[in-house]
């Protein structure tokens, strides 16, 4: 009798729901009007929400495992496809629901055209997101994969009018595709080994060994594709390109749920079956992922800062805060991975509150280029108050939960013995917000000099394309005078559709950073997921001790550790300000040239060509093999 | 990079993946010497817990069904994708073909090849239909018959023209097949949960293997998939047909 | 054999990616991903392989049949294939866009995302 077994319809209904209700969308949205479309698509995600909700809370004491088609193991052997649901993974899910209802909401008014074609593919991308949080198998976390990475592609090249939108759909398409070829393959080679597909059954087999040629394959196979969605330097060329062209409510699913399930999943395949390996969990392996994350970092901030076209801002913005989750996750302690996810929840809500704030200034104002835009921020004010809190957020603004999350990842990097690790940190951080805030200060108070910058991209997509009219459907069904009005009449009041949800996002961030105890739950479920051995023996069902979770973790008690990070935290915002005058300050204009000059070689090197970024992907590939070797010997 | 950067990098990159593939393959067991103790427990167990023949599909659609489920998915948003992707954008027009002579329409297709069109597209249904049904008895299934089942609808445009295939498969006809074969998995997937098992269980009598209906659930997931299968694969045939055939700029 | 079977696969991955790299037509490229695809798919039926082993497919056999190969690795293949058409129809249909709305299948050519 199996106390983990759960069989609870929720776990796989979370599923069900979303792909059910894009099934009938597919199908039969032809039978409803417009609205009516819309409403159901929210309908299911809010009820996705709620049920990834209530499968963080029901597995928050020890992991829910759920066997479908009713094949439970056998005899140690396991025969079926397992959920394998713990507050960590659900929390994620939760997460993914709450941007898609934002971003869905958001789609209201932004998706002007005729037939909203997007809610199949939002509601497909949800049910693999949700499915990829949760579940225990490996070849099922592929196929998760592959069927977020499908729709993925798909709403990329929306506005598919343009050719920058189609250029970054196909460098997304052609990378990521590769990505999970190296998955399957390193799939295969661990089913060679171990004879099974089962992430805790493969964690068994290799637990104790050494790792050999094959396993180090094998890990650098998995790790490389998952890192390609992730966009960890050097398998990042591609995002850029994509969530510089796609539509900004996509950007928000992409910014806030995509790039972390990548990571999500190389953490989880690490915990699960390779953290048993002899010589695993060692300084060596640390200091790969270590590396790893601390260039994506630096790389990150730094052509954030380069970039005057707001969408591709955001999204080294986004590649660079991943790397302080790398980080976190890297240092392979529960509480390094505690204040990463905080920092996931925190930074999630940010970003896709900047991405729907630029959403509203491409949507009025046509335009998504920070010269183009200098001044013409006024009449915007709330939208120029979400975008600067947004990167006051990310630049981790007590009290919002972000800045909890990097008090705790700080702490877990100070207990590792890398103190200098905060500084790394504290520097990526004030560059990417310092870039955000000084876009925002030269679109809406107009400061900055009125140069044309060397750095404008000239990319073709840069003009408002979706309120243009350009991507439009052409016309099937008749346009009402509202719609006729909200494409041309650029200076009518922005639809409420817009502008709430960027700050019901910031609202919820600010709400759980209130909430007491958020550390304490996150250590918890840290601690949950980082446990292979008890993780193995709740899935296959042998009794090793209690199969309860956190026992024996120290949280750092709340005041003491608040006083010096606050002071911390409130440091970091007010440098980011800083850079931000410095980046618009006439006297500083020399500084900014050398600073230019000094990283063309960086911005040369994200040509948008797909060639290089897939030479990037195999060079990527055979470093991370080469690092494997060294790291698990 | 310049293009001879990038082939010297490739090539020095290349090197590095070879050596490391050539690693990992090293590590399999000999090529033809052994399969997994969990493959050897399938083809035994298998035939007798489900009463079928084909392990394949018994593993597609009931030890592992939910990952077929999830893989239906994917080809209906690659599909929806690409209804998303090719829709005439508002500075493009739908115009049916004309004839390249301005006084006359398109002649209709010669009898010789309308007949070739019927006998071929007839057989294409038949074993396309086989297919899908035998599913768990022999080879094939699902995925491979609503391909075919598709094709004989490609063969229809080539043996007519695209008015006759515009109204022989309609566009909503073809959406609404889609949908009803992706809901009608997740609908027999709540049967188990109604039964009180699990989702995707197998609760529908398994009947006597080697007959037509036999498997339970994985013939009616067969159907299912099958539906839903030619419905996309049609639907993604018809909008890459509109590309070429009937969508044009707007002159101004 | 084993390294002419395996080595196959190895080629297969490292020439498509060598086409996916050098190509000069957008699609070329898709279809050598396809190459680079098919080089997974092959991996899986490999490793699921048995010498002197049958279809898991337990109709009309002989009288001593032998073992089965693996049918697991069938259906993952199977299921890789699905994918990969997928995949590869999205492909094409940004390349029929492109084409239009770039004027070029070089893709050299496309400038439109670069820093």
């Amino acid at each position: 009798m199996d106390l983990a077994v759960s069989a609870s319809a929720v776990v796989p209904a979370s599923v069900a729901v979303p792909l059910a209700g894009a099934a009938l969308m597919a199908g039969f949205s032809r039978l409803l009007p417009r609205r009516a479309r819309d409403l159901v698509a929210i309908a299911v995600a809010l009820a996705t929400t709620t049920l990834t909700l209530i499968l963080m809370a029901a597995s928050a004491g020890r992991p829910m495992i759920y066997w479908f088609s009713g094949w439970r193991p056998s005899a140690g052997m396991v025969i079926g496809v397992d959920y394998a649901v713990g507050p960590l993974g659900a929390g994620m899910a939760s997460l993914a629901g709450l941007l898609v209802c934002a971003a869905l909401v958001y789609c209201w008014r932004y998706f002007d055209s005729a037939r909203g074609r997007h809610h199949t593919l939002v509601l497909i991308f949800l049910a693999g997101s949700v499915d990829f949080c949760l579940t225990g198998d490996l070849f099922n976390l592929f196929v998760a994969f592959e069927l977020v990475a499908v729709t993925a592609f798909a709403l990329t090249g929306y506005n598919a009018g343009y050719p920058g939108p189609l250029q970054g759909a196909i460098n997304f398409a052609v990378t990521n595709s590769l990505g999970g070829m190296s998955v399957l393959m390193g799939i295969g080679f661990l089913y060679a080994r171990t004879g099974s597909l089962n992430l805790a059954q493969i964690g068994q087999a290799l637990a104790g060994r050494h790792a050999d040629g094959l396993v180090v394959v094998a890990f650098a196979l998995l790790a490389g594709g998952f890192l390609v969605k992730a966009a960890v330097v050097p398998f990042h060329f591609w995002l850029p390109d994509a969530y510089g062209s796609a539509p900004t409510p996509v950007c928000v699913l992409f910014a806030g749920v995509m790039s972390e399930l990548g990571l999500f999943a190389v953490i989880r395949v690490w915990d699960t079956v390779f953290s048993g390996l002899a010589g695993g969990v060692g300084p060596r392996m640390r200091a790969v992922l270590l590396g790893f994350g601390i260039l994506t970092a630096v790389v990150g901030a730094v052509m954030a800062l380069a970039q005057h076209h707001l969408k591709r801002m955001l999204a080294f913005v986004t590649m660079s805060h991943l790397g302080i989750y790398l980080i976190g996750a890297g240092l392979l302690t529960p509480l390094g991975l505690a204040g990463a996810s905080l920092l996931v929840i925190g930074d999630g809500l940010a970003k896709s509150a900047l991405f729907l704030g630029v959403g509203v200034l491409q949507h009025q104002r046509a335009s998504v280029s920070e010269t183009k835009l200098r001044g013409r921020g006024r009449g915007l004010a709330v939208t120029g108050v979400t975008i600067a809190a947004g990167a006051l957020v990310l630049a981790d603004l007590p009290p919002f939960v972000s800045s909890d999350g990097h008090a705790l990842l700080v702490y877990a990097a100070d207990q590792a013995g890398l103190p200098w690790m905060e500084i790394v940190i504290a520097l990526s951080v004030i560059a990417s917000s310092g870039a955000v805030l000084r876009a925002a200060a030269r679109i809406w108070l107009g400061w900055g000099d009125n140069e044309s910058s060397d750095a404008d991209t000239g990319t073709a997509d840069d003009p408002g394309e979706e309120a243009e009219g350009r991507s439009d459907t052409a016309g099937t069904e008749v346009q009402t005078q509202d719609d006729k009005g909200e494409r041309s009449g650029r200076q009518r009041r922005v639809p409420l559709t817009m502008v709430l949800p960027p700050l019901a996002l910031l609202a919820i961030g600010l709400g759980l950073g209130l909430t007491s105890g958020m550390e304490e739950h996150a250590a918890a479920a840290a601690a949950a997921f980082s446990d292979r051995a008890a993780y193995a023996a709740a899935v296959l069902g042998t009794h090793s001790g209690s199969v309860a979770t956190g026992g024996g973790i120290v949280i750092p008690a709340a005041p003491a550790a608040s006083a010096g990070g606050v002071l911390t935290d409130l440091g970091q915002v007010l440098a980011s300000l800083c850079v931000a005058g410095i980046a618009l300050d006439r006297r500083a204009r020399r500084l900014r040239r050398a600073l230019a000059a000094g990283t063309g070689w960086l911005r040369g090197l994200h040509s948008g060509l797909v060639g290089d970024q897939v030479t990037w992907l195999a060079a990527g590939l055979a470093l991370l093999a080469a690092l494997g070797e060294w790291a698990l010997h | 990079m310049s293009r001879r950067a990038r082939l010297i990098f490739f090539a020095v990159a290349a090197a590095g993946l070879a050596v490391t593939l050539g690693a990992g393959l090293a590590g399999l067991p000999s090529f033809g010497s052994q399969i997994t103790a969990y493959a050897r427990m399938l083809n035994e167990l298998a035939p007798r817990q489900r009463h079928i023949t084909d392990v394949v599909s018994a593993i597609s659609f009931d030890y592992r069904g939910i990952d077929t489920l999830f893989e239906e998915f994917i080809l209906l948003a690659a599909v929806a994708g690409i209804s998303v992707l090719l829709r005439p954008l508002s500075d493009e027009i739908r115009k049916l073909p004309d004839d390249k002579a301005p006084d006359r329409a398109i002649p209709p297709p010669s009898p010789a090849v309308w007949l070739l069109a019927v006998f071929l597209s007839s057989l294409l249904v038949l074993t396309g239909l086989e297919t899908v049904t035998h599913g768990q008895l022999t080879p094939g299934g699902g995925f491979q018959g609503g391909v075919i089942l598709a094709s004989a609808l490609y063969v229809v445009y080539l043996g007519t023209n695209y008015v006759t295939v515009e109204r022989f498969q309609p566009v909503p006809l073809l959406e609404a097949s889609d949908g009803v074969g992706a809901s009608g998995y997740i609908l027999i997937g709540l049967l188990g949960l109604l039964a009180g098992t699990d989702f995707l269980s197998n609760v529908v009598g398994l009947g006597v293997t080697g007959n037509l209906i036999s498997g339970g659930t994985i013939s009616l997931l067969n159907l299912v998939v099958g539906v839903e299968v030619a419905g996309s694969f049609a639907i993604l045939a018809s909008e890459f047909l509109d590309q070429t055939a009937v969508i044009r700029t707007r002159q101004r | 054999m084993s390294v002419l079977a395996y080595g196959v696969v190895a080629w297969l991955f490292l020439i498509g990616i060598y086409g996916v790299v050098t190509s000069r037509n957008l699609i070329h490229l898709v279809v050598c991903l396809s190459v680079a695809q098919s080089a997974t798919d092959i991996l899986l039926l490999e490793i699921g392989y048995r010498k002197g082993g049958h279809a898991p497919v337990f109709v009309s056999l002989p009288a001593h049949p032998g073992p089965a190969v693996d049918a697991v690795m069938q259906a993952l293949a199977l299921t890789d294939v699905v994918v990969g058409a997928a995949v590869t129809a999205l492909l094409l249909a940004l390349v029929v866009q492109v084409h239009k709305r770039a004027g070029t299948l070089d893709p050299d050519a496309l400038r439109a995302t670069r820093d």
